[in-house]
């Protein structure tokens, strides 16, 4: 009954940090603990997870999180009891729960906790200085204006009339039973609103009250549906039948009928719930509890003791501006307010970075989970072993072969149980897929076997795999360095290689490709990977062999075409052949008039363009005129 | 179009077939490739000058038309002719290697060009000072340069002539001294 009567259900399958206020701090928690309600077991919680905060205490159940967990409001503790344990009983901690109806009414049923748990995220404006009060405060830290320090239902007529601030709710009264003011309605069944003047209001039910408009003029608790005041015919303040008043209405009769009952249990029981921890953990969690209790980070409104917390900003700011109000206490509530978004940023970047850590292990995870799949299903190598270390030069020594295996089964397609398609289909949609995922350093610890698997996984990315059709180079037989870089980080998606490894990588590239695919750096600094037919002497020779047939040179553009390559790529690979001496250039500028070589191509040339020549002047004889001997003598 | 070939001139000169291709005229960047290509060049301009007995190059002539280089600077059936800073490039070479020199000195843009090396020249002429029986007379420099009959020293640079006669005089084979206008010179038969 205690736990019923004290706890507030919560919805366990939000993480807890998600469910606090905005200046409540979670402190503690442990695993393994049961519930006793009272001195009997609990049911439904015996196996869950204890969180304490500053304001609250958590249960969030392991076997049905969403129904079975609930919170606990610290303010209803009064008193805890530690029992170490013997033997197999496990260590418990008794709390103690106020019977006083002021302390639980916020939580006294499930069903009708609306009025306190909706408030934190209601958004009010004070109605001294107008500040707009963000939600997510405690009920205890929300019932002050953040402001100028003024407690939220101060104003005589907001709490005489909710119907005074039509489109806010009442402010939650039940917090404020034991202020002075007249409390509103919402205890129908108290005898001085019996007995209020009441009769005037025709013949209306004593539920109504809850929505009498008082007089501005003289104070007369009007009817509702009145305009004017039945007294003094003063014009009364316009309300609204909204659906929320009248969900008002309806709510506060239904929630009455239980609290009696409570109450009168209350006198006669005590209430005491107990928390049995049964993995242990239980003194540094009841250090903390003791902590948080003495500290009152709930109570700090009513001026009473002060948190002990440093970092809850939101509550450190409360207590400031009561402090200091004005207009210094308004700016020191913006410079605040910066702050606690720069705290919040570097928050939720930290965050980021968990995640990042979060993705590795989920890759690893599904990389595992391909493997076990791939060897349960069939273990044999794929093809493109075979073919892969046929293709293999000279270099490849057991190790290569054993390497190029053991990624290559990743890819191998076999029929497989309905079960592990399933798994792979899901991992696919997670973009987990194994033929794609990326290699990270933490998967193989030497050093240079991982950059030999980095080459592994680099040629299929450029040549494609067996499984996959196609690569980067597939197409191109010459790509530039920054566009395979680019490529193959794209393919990885995740854990994404650095430059620097990726010029570590290139050396062993030949090795595992077929065929090798080799590096090659031009004099410009442009470095790109190329297939054999572009090795720079294959290709001077093809160029010089084309340039002779020709006769009449050809620029760039045309090699260009010829090749199928880019300009500036061929640009690059023909100045290497005429560094080497291979070819030689005809400059358009040196034409007598404007307009080409005239060689007879008969084509239209721009006068500045450049023409290559295959090296006219290796076997050049001198066939000119010949002068007579002692032609002079 | 396919095949470089050699071309005559009008004036009965023999291009070589070089000489057709447009890379000629272009200054290569390939060191290698540019010292054959100045080689070529400088066994060129050399043959011609011979062969029209010129003896003075400008940087200008690539650039002026109708000068005597035009036929071997320019090349108008493939439309290429050979730019001045090319040509710098060439003279400069030929210098350096003693084909040619400055004249005059301590500027570079124009030459005189040592189709016969001075040393050559004083052979010639000293063959063709006795040859015409005119050992032990005093001659001018227009005497030689300008013989009332056309002789291989015809036209000499009197620069060119100087350094020849310099050159005899170290083996006592000529004598240069100053007469009443300008300078005379006596040549001796060779002991």
């Amino acid at each position: 009954m205690a736990l019923r009567r004290s706890t507030r259900s919560v919805d366990g399958s939000i993480p807890v940090p998600a469910l606090l206020y905005n200046d409540e701090e979670l402190l503690a928690s442990q695993d393994g603990v049961g519930i006793y309600d009272g001195s009997q077991k609990s049911t439904y919680h015996q196996n869950g997870g204890i969180h304490v905060t500053t304001h609250r205490l958590f249960y969030i159940d392991a076997q049905n999180e969403l129904r079975y967990s609930f919170a606990l409001d610290l303010s209803s503790i009064t008193q805890t009891d530690y029992y170490a344990g013997l033997f197999t009983s496990s260590s418990k901690v008794t709390l103690h729960l106020s019977a006083s109806e002021s302390d639980t009414a916020n939580g006294d049923n499930n069903g009708n906790n609306d009025g306190s748990s909706l408030s934190p995220f209601d958004t009010w404006e004070c109605q001294v200085c107008a500040y707009r009060n963000a939600p997510g405060l405690s009920p205890a830290a929300s019932r002050i204006c953040g402001l100028c320090g003024v407690p939220r239902a101060s104003i005589p007529q907001s709490s005489n009339s909710s119907n005074a601030r039509a489109s806010e709710r009442p402010p939650p009264s039940t917090h404020h039973l034991s202020t002075s003011l007249p409390p509103t309605p919402p205890r129908p069944r108290s005898p001085p609103y019996a007995s209020s003047p009441q009769f005037g209001s025709q013949g209306a039910a004593s539920d109504d009250t809850s929505n009498s408009i008082a007089c501005p003029a003289c104070t007369f608790l009007n009817h509702p549906s009145l305009r004017t005041c039945e007294i003094c015919s003063t014009e009364l303040p316009k309300i609204r039948p909204t659906a929320r008043s009248r969900l008002d209405m309806r709510s506060a009769p239904t929630s009455r009928p239980t609290s009696p009952v409570d109450d009168d249990e209350s006198n006669i029981t005590s209430w005491f719930i107990k928390i049995s921890f049964r993995k242990g953990g239980d003194k540094a969690f009841y250090a903390v509890l003791k902590r948080s209790l003495k500290a009152k980070a709930w109570a700090i409104s009513s001026g009473g003791a002060k948190p002990n917390s440093m970092t809850d900003s939101s509550a450190t700011m409360t207590r400031e501006s009561l402090a200091r109000s004005g207009i210094s206490g308004i700016m020191r509530t913006v410079e605040d307010n910066a702050q606690q978004r720069q705290t919040g940023i570097s928050d939720a970047l930290q965050d980021l970075e968990a995640l990042m850590v979060k993705a590795k292990d989920m890759v690893r995870l599904a990389a595992e989970l391909n493997e076990k799949l791939t060897n349960a299903s069939k273990p044999r190598p794929s093809d493109a072993l075979s073919v892969m270390s046929g293709f293999d030069s000279g270099a490849s020594n057991a190790s290569t072969y054993t390497l190029v295996g053991s990624t290559t089964t990743g890819t191998t397609i076999a029929m497989e149980p309905e079960e592990a398609t399933f798994i792979r289909s899901s991992l696919s949609q997670l973009g987990l897929q194994m033929v794609n995922v990326p290699l990270t350093q933490d998967m193989v610890r030497d050093e240079r076997k991982w950059i030999e698997e980095l080459a592994v996984e680099l040629a299929n990315v450029l040549q494609g795999t067996t499984s996959t059709v196609g690569g980067l180079m597939k197409e191109r037989p010459v790509i530039a360095l920054d566009e395979v870089w680019g490529g193959w980080n794209r393919a990885r998606g995740v854990a994404l290689i650095p430059p620097s490894t990726f010029l570590q990588v290139l050396p062993y590239l030949p090795s595992h490709t077929a065929p090798s695919i080799n590096t090659r750096t031009f004099p410009s600094g442009l470095t790109v990977l190329h297939t054999p037919a572009y090795r720079s002497h294959v290709f001077s020779e093809r160029v010089c062999r084309s340039l002779r047939e020709s006769g009449a040179g050809k620029s760039t553009m045309e090699v260009a075409f010829e090749e199928g390559m880019t300009v500036g790529l061929i640009g690059e690979m023909l100045g290497e052949v005429e560094r080497e001496g291979g070819i030689v250039r005809d400059d358009g500028n040196m034409a007598i008039v404007g307009g080409g070589s005239g060689v007879g191509t008969g084509t239209a040339l721009v006068s500045e363009e450049l023409r290559w020549w295959v090296n006219v002047f290796v076997e050049c004889v001198w066939d000119g005129y010949v002068h007579p001997m002692d032609e002079d003598i | 179009m396919t095949t470089l070939s050699t071309h005559t001139t009008p004036s009965g000169y023999l291009l070589p077939s070089i000489h057709s291709a447009p890379p000629f005229f272009t200054q290569q960047p390939n060191p290698i490739t540019q010292a054959v290509v100045c080689e070529q060049w400088t066994k060129l301009i050399l043959s011609y000058a011979r062969f029209k007995k010129l003896f003075v190059l400008r940087v200008e002539d690539a650039e002026t038309l109708g000068g005597d280089w035009d036929e071997i600077l320019r090349n108008e059936r493939i439309n290429r002719k050979l730019s001045a800073p090319h040509l710098s490039s060439i003279i400069s070479t030929m210098v350096t290697k003693n084909l040619a020199a400055y004249e005059p000195p301590k500027q570079t843009r124009s030459v005189l060009l040592y189709w016969r090396q001075p040393e050559e020249w004083a052979e010639v002429l000293h063959k063709w000072v006795s040859t015409t029986g005119q050992l032990n007379t005093i001659l001018t420099f227009l005497d030689i340069t300008e013989p009332p009959i056309e002789s291989p020293l015809t036209n000499l640079p009197t620069s060119l002539l100087k350094k020849a006669i310099a050159i005899l005089a170290k083996t006592n084979r000529a004598q240069l001294f100053g007469i009443a206008d300008g300078e005379g010179v006596r040549f001796f038969a060779s002991k």
